[in-house]
């Protein structure tokens, strides 16, 4: 008999629908992983197991018996929790604090057994020692510490429920490879022990290493669910969009012929900050230049020093012939450079606020202008959203309404109002569902035809080997091997980044 | 430079476990400025005087600590204290003034706080409404309550009561014990499941709620708390002025706030510490008492004190951003 069953659930804000149709079944010792593009339901499904969001019909079944959960506090007193994307922790608290937070041990009544406490969550933490990094400790105050860091903690939280059904969110989005090959093996090590667990991933080698079954969700539906035996990559993604894949799927292969720099636009010489030692490269205009390795070795750190976020210690950036002065991402627009992170909630996107105020603020900074009015803007703003086919209702409505691809996508418009010489990519494709990724690519080419330079740092190596024309592969903040031509390819990739030089 | 660094970090950890650190630094600060100022103000004698006018506003300021953690806020702190200052004067005063009869009385005060506190925190957790408005309505309802009950200030309390407040036990102030004991309590309440709850809600309500902890249960026991906590600050005031006065509280209420802030709490939730609440709420005292021993004219009196607590507000944010960065 299957542990969960859920059976058309559906879920509606106000005029859109979250979830018209979602089935899902998960039997005891069994991995499901969900898939399906962003906006299709996932979230809101697995949030409805979870007991967060209050489904607006459908059957739910657990162990044979219709249930009703009102909040997570009833999911989790019939052994259900929830790994959520968006993290669900305390960031003053302690690390210990925030795994234990659910069920604090206590002694003489009322008081917090801090013993105790440290002794569970250092359990968990102990699980992950290889992989946590440099400053996790059990009483390290979460706010203290980088998003991969903080993942792993929502990780080691939602374990300690020693629930017997466990949802994972995305959990591996800021994951570098051998923290998910550590976590992987602790969900195998669950999986024998008869717990069920539902996963989802927009990685698919990550799927596929992993499921037992994939379900596959559409435009709020689940429209198929296979052992994973059964189906293969091909199959799910047509059951992702609805259609058989394209077979006109080019690579960029022949631009990569081109290997050495024609015309140097962009030289970066010994340049060292915070994380970054004696880095040196040219880039050409017109080149994608891809930055590979595990995550966290500096890649980014390079990309925001480029553009002044993160201050530069010494070296020299020449930029057309010109000396940068080290400065200010102010400075650094001025100067034709641009900047599109991954991490859309700190550095990208202006929360609550109309998309038209989130697509304007560098045309301001260029021209130079003193007043906005709606009319004139939207003539500036309209077209550089039609270019990446967002999708939106009215400039008006707040960003908030808009999907994660989508409201990247609004993002990355921002630059376009006024093409920037340069353009740095910081893991812009981070949680945005397929398609998406591939239109984005797909300007990301256009532009880089058009003469524009471009950085791009992917923690997916399959994107990186896919749209890059070269790759320096760091490691530990500093160049370890170039890859071109011949040599771009997943092997050199991986041994680079694994052994570190050489 | 790495080792300046690394005095730094373990500065903000200790910064971090106790949050206070910056406020009772400015104590000691004003309390020396006081003695060069006037040395008398350091005897004994002096110091009773000035933890027995301020000891009611240090309970207010712990109680209102309770509700900031979570992020709320409440301004009926002081029309709390009035309501349960004018409530126990009356209830000695129909029942008599012998000592079970006082201690009744009290018992009744803290009923009364806790439920004042429970109507607070249903209105803002139950209903949902912003916290700063409803409890600036629950104030004036409060206080008509009070009003109610003593129309007119000036009703003595019995002379055990004060005897008690303003009296020494083996020729030590009575009230350095009451203070000890606050110490002891706040030291054991820090370390309860509850304030590390209320502290997950002040982190951010989501959050909280995905965790699985009943959020809402959660802030209204942050009201009562408060409720229960302003009317020991209401004991202490009765035993201070030896009098009910519906009107007392009224303009305790924002001191007790400002008090908050200087002992490191946010007022956003989620960091703090109550013991730092209690200093902040003595700062305050002694700001003004320097204000005095400085010979400032009378009309110049609330300008320089209300310019030394920006400047003390100043120096401790300073101080923490400074080790924090």
């Amino acid at each position: 008999m299957a542990r969960l069953k859920l059976q058309k659930i559906c879920k509606y804000y106000g005029a859109t629908t979250a979830l018209a149709s979602g089935d899902l079944q998960l039997d005891p010792g069994e991995i499901n992983v969900l898939i399906g593009a962003n906006g299709s339901g996932k979230s809101t499904l697995c949030k409805v197991v979870a007991g967060s969001v209050r489904p607006d019909g459908g059957q739910f079944e657990l162990d044979g018996n219709d249930i009703r959960l009102n909040d997570p506090q009833e999911a989790r007193e019939h052994g259900i929790c929830l790994f959520y994307q968006e993290l669900s922790l305390s960031g003053s608290l302690s690390i210990a604090e925030n795994i234990c937070l659910y069920d604090l041990p206590v002694r003489s009544g009322a008081l917090v057994d801090t013993s105790r406490m440290t002794e569970t969550a250092q359990s968990y933490i102990d699980k992950f020692a290889s992989v946590v990094g440099e400053g996790f400790a059990h009483d390290t105050p979460v706010n203290k510490l980088r998003p991969d860091q903080k993942q792993l903690v929502e990780i080691m939280k939602t374990l300690a429920s020693e629930a017997r059904i466990l949802i994972f969110d995305e959990p591996t989005s800021a994951l570098d490879r051998s923290q998910v090959e550590c976590f992987f093996s602790i969900l195998r090590e669950l999986k024998q022990e008869g717990r069920s667990i539902i996963f989802i991933s927009h990685r698919m080698d990550e799927i596929f290493e992993i499921a037992d079954r994939i379900t596959v969700i559409r435009d709020g539906t689940t429209v198929s669910s296979h052992p994973v035996g059964e189906t293969n990559q091909e199959t799910v993604i047509a059951d992702m969009i609805g259609e058989h894949p394209k077979a006109t799927e080019k690579k960029a292969e022949t631009t990569a012929q081109k290997g050495q720099v024609t015309t140097r636009y962009l030289d970066v010489e010994n340049l060292s900050g915070n994380k970054l030692k004696q880095v040196t490269f040219s880039l050409g205009k017109g080149e994608i230049l891809g930055l590979g390795g595990l995550h966290g070795q500096g890649q980014s750190a390079l990309l925001r020093t480029l553009f002044g976020a993160e201050k530069r210690q010494s070296g020299t950036i020449t930029l057309d012939g010109k000396s940068l002065r080290s400065g200010n991402p102010r400075a650094a627009i001025r100067n034709g450079l641009s900047y599109v992170s991954g991490d859309r909630v700190r550095d990208g996107v202006i929360s609550e606020r109309p998309i038209l105020e989130n697509v304007s603020p560098i045309h301001f900074i260029k021209e130079g202008k003193l007043f906005a009015f709606p009319q004139t803007l939207g003539q500036v703003v309209i077209p550089a959203l039609k270019v990446l086919n967002t999708k939106y209702a009215h400039l008006n409505n707040s960003i908030n309404s808009l999907s994660g691809g989508n409201q990247q996508k609004v993002v990355i418009a921002r630059w376009l109002t006024n093409p920037p010489d340069i353009l740095l990519l910081d893991d812009p494709t981070k949680g945005i569902d397929l398609s998406a990724k591939t239109e984005l690519f797909a300007l990301v080419r256009k532009l880089a035809d058009d003469g524009m330079a471009i950085i791009l740092y992917s923690s997916e190596d399959a994107e990186l080997l896919a749209h890059s024309d070269r790759i320096l592969v760091f490691n530990n903040g500093s160049i370890t091997r170039e890859l071109v031509g011949e040599d771009k390819n997943r092997f050199n990739l991986y041994q680079a980044a694994y052994s570190g030089a050489e | 430079m790495t080792r300046s660094n690394s005095f730094k970090t373990q500065a903000a950890a200790t910064l971090r476990r106790f949050p206070f650190l910056p406020a009772l630094a400015m104590l000691a600060l004003l309390l020396i400025l006081n003695g060069i100022a006037e040395p008398n103000s350091l005897t004994v004698r002096a110091l009773k005087g000035v933890i027995s006018t301020y000891l009611a506003l240090v309970f207010l300021s712990v109680a209102q600590t309770f509700v900031v953690y979570t992020g709320d806020i409440d301004l009926s702190v002081g029309a709390i204290l009035s309501f349960v200052n004018v409530s126990i004067v009356v209830i000695m005063s129909q029942l008599g003034s012998a000592p079970h009869q006082v201690l009744i009385a009290c018992l009744a005060g803290i009923l009364i706080g806790a439920l004042c506190g429970l109507l607070n925190g249903f209105v803002v957790a139950g209903l949902r409404m912003q916290a700063i408005v409803a409890t600036f309505a629950t104030s004036i309802l409060i206080s008509g309550l009070a009003l109610w009950v003593l129309p007119v200030a000036g009703l003595p309390a019995p002379s055990l009561f004060w005897k008690i407040y303003g009296g020494r036990s083996y020729g030590i102030p009575n009230v350095f014990f009451f203070i000890t004991v606050l110490i002891f309590v706040l030291a054991v309440i820090a370390k309860t499941r509850l304030v590390t709850r209320l502290l997950a809600v002040g982190n951010g309500q989501l959050t909280a709620y995905q965790t699985g902890l009943a959020v809402t249960k959660i802030r209204i026991a942050g009201y009562v708390v408060c409720g229960i906590f302003s009317s020991f600050a209401a004991i202490c005031i009765t035993g201070d002025t030896a009098s009910g006065d519906p009107l007392v509280g009224g303009a305790m209420t924002m001191s007790s706030v400002a008090a908050v802030v200087l002992g490191g709490t946010a007022l956003s939730g989620g960091v703090g510490s109550a013991f730092g609440s209690a200093i902040g709420a003595l700062i305050i005292g002694l700001i003004s008492s320097l204000v005095f021993y400085a010979g400032t004219p009378s009309e110049w009196q609330n300008l320089a004190q209300g310019a030394t607590i920006l400047i003390v507000l100043m120096l401790g944010v300073l101080a923490s951003r400074r080790i924090n960065q």
